[in-house]
């Protein structure tokens, strides 16, 4: 018996050079094709470049991290499926991503059954954190580093109503999962200032045409559109506007600072308003220093969405923290590490000091995010006062 | 040897979950039982009916989303989604049906597509009923509960999540094994000869009495049935389904595993299956795709090499598609990231299999070993005991003056020409009715007319005193009207025993459900046809053929096939359309004598022929027409001397040359 | 009433184009009677290609005009091209077997390897076409009209004008017709019917890649634009008859106008469905088309 045990400490001796050379694998599930590419490309880099940064010093327990990459193509079944592949087959320990609501919503319970941790660095649904809390769940996996919908339509409403002074909105959204339930926070944000929409718009992914839809709104009267849908849709509203000679502001998610947008719309896409987590400009040397890796990085000057780049980048250092906490990567154990983080991270969206807890999942908070403004081909804040010393680094509040 | 090769591949079924211990490539097994079912569905209206169909993806769908409003409207779970959706999606097959019964081909195809399109965007649109692109979400059901027998099955992982699993793996497995035997019945029926009948020859195939849109009807809701039933298990081994789940690339994707795997057999669509499912993992493999692909480049210039060595002139042939699989392997070398390019594959894969594979995989396994599984003829116990099967029977023994068949005073106008024009004639029972006259005479026409392939344009046709002008052919043909074809039209891909037994459709009683459900009724059924049909084989001396393929036979034979074909329907009346034509002089002898034997037996003949002597020799009457019109009528010879009949084949002169 | 005016005009460009891909399905199946299936891969590539060349002529400088018009001869004949390649490699064989299954999923398959070709070269996303005419709408009576719509209503007849002239005025046009009526005739007298048939789906493809850069610029471009239109056209072109060529002008108008209608009063989601609805009834009904004749079957 004795001999058994000194040969099998022996054994593990010799193998645990192999094991420290073990890459920790962290799925990343995201539209790299289609529509939503921006974002999803912006996201992946962002993710990428921490990646590379947390394994050039060292990668976390002495393992580097390895990313598995699956393009979902912004569809449901794809994630659905993706999901399956990199829980059964990769192995993953977690994994971050999902732009797309839909996409969260549907593939994200496979997770939760694995009791694997997912961190959504983009997508914004507001049930999406919510799918799996409390009830007759001993815990819940889903995480989130952005602005959630609840948050966006609230900021929207505000913005059109009180601040700008309008009084007939009209609502145009996409049919998918995130236009749906982002249509219907903004319009009880609405009720709450005590408006209705005098038009409330449906279109579908890959529609290029917005004729009817812009047409039933402006016989509406409205003097406001407001938004919830992705680039090209976008654009096509936007340039359907030029086209029909009715040229009303556009106030929507924060999906109106893609790259697609901007570009497909050009000149007609000015002025459009959106809330941003990040712009990218320079007011902290932390956003500094991650503006000029990526460029570096990616040779390019125009981050294609700044949003997905910095939440990305900032949802790899949050893992890797809890990882690091947990001593493991059992999903138990870096689920209850991030929900108790005790080290404070330095992002680029915001300073995170204890962002979670077992009942908040969310790690932004609605004094965080600031309007941007398309101008010249280029997302720049709306309102420069929100972004000036000390109001540069918004920081969600102590519970 | 067929049998041994089931038992191991349902052997190979039951013990695979044992075996198969990651759930990933457990579902991936399930996903290709659930597609296979697909896939033998459309064998049914691809391989066997022959119509490119593009909406088998909407049908799954249906099926598919038959379950989700069943569970997320009704709280219905999958025991009772799968006859519901069975019967709803049989429904939407027949709905594709109608417009399809008109149009064939490129046509045929659009309507499937159109179809298709149309349901996906109704899916997506209703959201109130389906959700529309939000998706609907399913739990896979666990049905037997075994973990208290845990300690009692130690070798088994009892984890919930393994449990549902392995039973949905079983489940899925057992609903391949009754597709693949109801299949098996259907094609081997006399609905599976309809199908391939009304591929080869649809004009044929009205003529004999089964009728071109019913069973193009029968294809299309068997195969949406099947459909039906695999949406329902789609969806729960899927556990969530969205309108973009049933696109047309899946339709397709469906296709070429019909076509890859090879067509109008089981093993075909299930491996055709096997290759969808796969390759998308397989593309995402990039090692593991550049063995494949080498695989498949020795496997080429192996089969080039031998196909070579064999006959030295075939390289011209196997050159081109041996080049293709080497590029292939290149490609797959030079490529970094392939599954960007997994559409394009598939595209390649679907040109490569039409130009070179045409048959199949399966198909050309089949050939290249030379194991065809062949329809077995005799051996048949059941035939032993049944009486001696008469060849012919005749449905009215009308002998007498009453005429048989009265025709009265056609027009057939195609626009502005008159084929026909206000032609008359009758034909007595038992008598042989010769119809001549030149070409362009309008004889062809009359026997179109009488077989209800045109509709005069005015006059009337009366069979045994009722009226037929007007009917539909294969109404005709139940009626005692059988014919033979100018250019023959035989079903080619049957054999010839299975051309005659299409005749004989008209005499069964047994229904679809019997046939699936192998009723001895039915069974004893098929096997009095085979025996009469092989009997009317024996009377046109065709019996040694009978497991022929049609399209083997030389010309003489087929036109004796056509006529025995007739002979099945137990027709009054028998309509030869030159049947002589390209005859040896030989075959001309031995027709002679059969067409003898049929009078004798007690049929009426209508004989159009262009050898006079055939025509002198056997007609009691002779009708003949020019230009439309009937300028003669009487007994053989008579006719003959008519100077008339003379200028109109001869010419002016001619006539005063006769005496 | 405006309204209506309005969705009625903003349908009339709409249907020109799907005139004009039916009318490339028309050439090709009145010589082979084959249809291309990829023929909405077609207008895409051709749209496609016409951008990236825009693009280029525009970034040595030139104007968008005539960046524009210096592009549409390369498309044009980049579309003959591509027609000719899809009857060697789809239709050729196919016809000599004569096997209907074969050229119809050589066809698709083929329409699906340039549309994942061109998704890799161009991405999946949707591009802006620069457009060679001002953006800015006409006013008519309060109706609303881009310049560029009006270009595509002239474009597609122009077109349509010109093949019809030179089929009836060159003689290989007159080859055209006759491998049209009697394809073994037409052999006998020493017709090459081989190279008309390779030539009518390069006059097909053409018509599409030209109905492409037509299009572009009022609606975006990208991998996908190619896909629903393709069937669309398809039914347009049984509703007018597959022989009739006013026909497909008039079930492209009908089509266009009864889409954007749809869109409006209905729902934009079902803007798709009365065609298709209508190719389906009218197939059932009288498979020759509004405005075919029925052929007569010989037996």
């Amino acid at each position: 018996m004795r001999l058994f045990r000194l040969l099998s400490l022996a054994a593990l001796a010799l193998a645990t050079p192999a094991l420290a050379a073990d890459p920790i694998k962290i799925g990343l599930s995201g539209p790299f094709t289609g529509g939503s590419s921006s974002m999803g490309v912006s996201m992946r880099d962002g993710v990428k470049l921490a990646v590379s940064e947390i394994n050039a010093a060292g990668g976390v327990l002495g393992r580097p991290i390895e990313l598995v990459e699956r393009d979902d193509e912004a569809k449901n079944e794809l994630g659905v499926q993706i999901a399956q592949e990199l829980i059964n087959k990769e192995s993953v320990v977690a994994t971050v991503g999902y732009i797309n609501t839909g996409v969260a919503l549907a593939s994200q319970r496979f997770y939760q059954e694995a009791e694997i941790p997912v961190m959504n660095n983009v997508a914004t649904g507001s049930i999406v954190t919510k799918q799996f809390a409390g009830g007759d769940n001993k815990a819940n996996y889903i995480f989130r580093n952005a602005a959630n919908d609840a948050i966006q339509s609230r900021m929207i409403a505000e913005e059109a109503i009180k601040r700008q002074g309008f009084k007939k909105p009209a609502i145009l959204a996409d049919a998918t999962n995130y236009g749906q339930l982002g249509k219907t926070d903004l319009t009880n944000a609405l009720q709450k200032l005590g408006v209705t929409p005098v038009a409330t718009e449906k279109f579908n992914t890959g529609d290029t045409d917005m004729t009817a839809q812009l047409l039933r709104a402006k016989e509406a009267g409205a003097d406001v559109i407001l938004t919830y849908a992705i680039g090209p849709e976008l654009a096509q509203i936007a340039n359907g506007m030029a086209k029909l000679g009715w040229k009303v502001p556009m106030v929507g998610s924060w999906t109106l600072s893609m790259a697609s947008f901007i570009d497909t719309a050009g000149a007609n896409g000015d002025g459009a308003m959106m809330p941003q987590t990040f712009i990218q400009v320079p007011t902290t040397p932390k956003r500094k220093a991650f503006i000029e890796a990526y460029q570096k990085a990616y040779k390019i000057d125009r981050i294609p969405s700044p949003v997905s780049a910095a939440q990305g980048y900032d949802s790899i250092y949050l893992l890797a923290a809890a990882i690091s906490q947990a001593k493991d990567t059992d999903g138990r154990k870096i689920r209850e590490a991030l929900e108790s983080l005790n080290t404070k991270i330095e992002g680029v969206v915001t300073t995170y000091d204890h962002p979670y807890s077992a009942t908040d999942h969310e790690a932004i908070s609605d004094n965080i995010p600031v309007f941007g403004l398309v101008k010249g081909g280029r997302v720049v804040p709306a309102h420069p006062e929100d972004l000036e010393g000390d109001k540069a680094m918004r920081v969600k509040p102590k519970a | 040897m067929a049998r041994l090769f089931w038992l191991l591949g349902i052997a190979a079924l039951v013990v695979a979950p044992f075996l198969v211990k990651s759930p990933y490539y457990l579902h991936l097994l399930v996903t290709i039982a659930i597609f296979s079912i697909v896939t033998l569905g459309l064998d049914v209206v691809f391989g066997y009916t022959g119509e490119v169909s593009i909406g088998h993806a909407a049908l799954l769908g249906v099926g598919a989303y038959t379950a989700a409003v069943l569970s997320m409207h009704f709280g219905l779970g999958m025991w009772v989604a799968l006859p519901v959706a069975l019967v709803v999606t049989a429904g939407f097959g027949a709905l594709l049906a109608l417009p399809a019964l008109r149009v064939t081909g490129p046509y045929l195809a659009m309507v499937t597509l159109a179809f298709g399109t149309i349901i996906q965007i109704l899916i997506n649109e209703m959201t109130d009923l389906t959700n529309g692109p939000l998706g609907v979400k399913f739990v896979t059901p666990l049905f037997v509960d075994l973990r208290p027998y845990g300690a009692a099955l130690p070798l088994l992982d009892m984890s919930l999540k393994r449990m549902k699993e392995m039973e949905f793996y079983y489940i899925a497995a057992a609903a391949l094994l009754v597709t693949i035997l109801v299949i098996n019945r259907v094609v081997a029926s006399r609905y599976g000869r309809a199908f391939e009948a009304l591929r080869d020859s649809p004009i044929a195939c009205d003529c004999m009495g089964v009728s071109v849109y019913k069973h193009k009807v029968i294809a299309f809701v068997l195969s949406a049935a099947l459909c039906g039933v695999a949406g329902v298990l789609f969806a729960y081994s899927e556990q969530y389904v969205a309108p973009n789940n049933f696109t047309f690339e899946l339709s397709v994707q469906f296709l070429l595993a019909v076509t890859m795997g090879g067509r109008k057999s089981r093993l075909g669509p299930i491996l055709g299956a096997a290759i969808i499912v796969y390759l998308p993992n397989l593309l995402a493999d990039i090692a593991l795709f550049r063995i494949v692909a080498g695989v498949v480049a020795a496997v080429a210039l192996a089969a080039g090499a031998v196909s070579v060595l064999r006959d030295r002139d075939s390289w011209r042939r196997v050159a081109a598609p041996v080049a293709l699989c080497l590029a292939f392997f290149a490609f797959a070398l030079a490529l970094q990231k392939i599954t960007d390019f997994k559409l394009a594959i598939f595209g390649v894969m679907i040109l490569f299999v039409v130009y070179y594979l045409p048959d199949g995989i399966v198909g050309s396994v089949q050939r290249l070993l030379r194991a065809r599984f062949a329809r077995r003829l005799a051996a048949d116990p059941a035939l032993a005991n049944l009486p001696q099967a008469r060849a012919i029977t005749v449905q009215s023994s009308k002998q007498g003056a009453e005429m048989l068949l009265s025709v009265e005073n056609i027009v057939m106008r195609f626009g502005g020409l008159k084929a026909l024009d206000d032609v008359s004639l009758a034909v007595r029972p038992g008598a042989i009715h010769g119809l001549i006259g030149p070409n362009g005479s309008g004889k062809s026409t009359m026997m179109n007319v009488l077989t209800g392939i045109y509709v005069p344009t005015a006059g009337q046709v009366r069979f045994s005193g009722a009226v037929i002008s007007g009917l539909k052919s294969p109404q005709i043909a139940l009626k005692g009207v059988a014919r033979t074809f100018q250019n023959v039209q035989l079903f080619g891909e049957l054999s010839v025993l299975e051309n005659v037994m299409v005749g004989l459709h008209h005499a069964y009683r047994s229904g679809f459900f019997g046939i699936v459900a192998s009723t001895a009724a039915a069974r004893r059924e098929e096997a009095l046809a085979r025996a009469r049909a092989l009997n009317i084989l024996r009377f046109t001396g065709l019996e040694a053929l009978a497991a022929e393929e049609a399209r083997n036979l030389p010309y003489g034979k087929q036109r004796l096939l056509e006529i025995s074909r007739a002979l099945a329907l137990d027709p009054t009346l028998l309509l030869l359309d030159e049947p002589a034509a390209g005859l040896t002089a030989p075959d001309i002898v031995e027709l002679v004598a059969i067409i003898r034997k049929i009078r004798d037996a007690g049929l009426s003949v209508i004989l159009i022929e262009h050898h006079m002597d055939v025509v002198m020799s056997l007609c009691d009457t002779v009708t003949v027409l020019d230009f439309g019109q009937k300028i003669a009528e009487g007994q053989p010879d008579a006719v003959q001397r008519d100077p008339r009949v003379i200028e109109a084949y001869l010419g002016g002169g001619a006539a005063a040359l006769a005496t | 009433m405006q309204i209506f005016m309005q969705l009625i005009v903003s349908g009339l460009s709409v249907g020109m184009i799907y005139g004009v891909i039916a009318f490339g399905y028309q050439l090709t199946f009145g010589t082979s009677r084959t249809l291309n299936f990829g023929q909405g891969e077609a207008l895409m590539l051709g749209s496609l290609v016409g951008l990236t060349t825009v693009n280029f002529l525009i970034g040595q400088s030139l104007g968008t005009l005539t960046a524009y018009l210096l592009m549409l001869p390369i498309v044009l004949v980049f579309g003959a091209a591509q027609g000719a390649v899809v009857e060697w490699l789809g239709v050729r064989q196919a016809l000599r077997a004569k096997s209907d299954a074969g050229w119809i999923m050589a066809t698709i398959a083929l329409g699906i390897i340039f549309k994942n070709l061109a998704e890799n070269v161009w991405g999946r996303d949707a591009l802006k076409f620069p457009s060679p005419l001002p953006e800015a709408s006409l006013s008519f009576g309060g109706v609303r009209i881009q310049p560029m719509e009006i270009a595509i209503v002239i474009g597609a007849i122009v077109l349509m004008t010109a093949v019809e002239v030179f089929n009836r005025f060159s003689i290989y046009g007159k080859a055209v017709v006759a491998t049209s009526n009697d394809r073994d005739a037409a052999g006998l007298m020493g017709i090459n019917t081989s190279r008309v048939i390779t030539l009518s789906y390069a006059l097909s493809s053409m018509s599409a890649a030209f109905a492409g850069v037509l299009v572009a610029p009022v609606t975006l471009t990208g991998a996908s634009m190619g896909a629903v239109l393709g069937l669309k056209a398809f039914a347009v072109a049984i509703i007018g008859g597959l022989s009739s060529g006013l026909g497909v002008v008039v079930g492209g108008l009908i089509l266009g106008i009864t889409e954007t209608l749809t869109g409006y009063y209905l729902s934009t989601g079902y803007k798709d469905v009365p065609g298709l609805v209508l190719l389906l009834v009218v197939l059932s009904v009288k498979p020759a088309g509004l405005f075919g004749k029925a052929a007569i079957k010989k037996v």
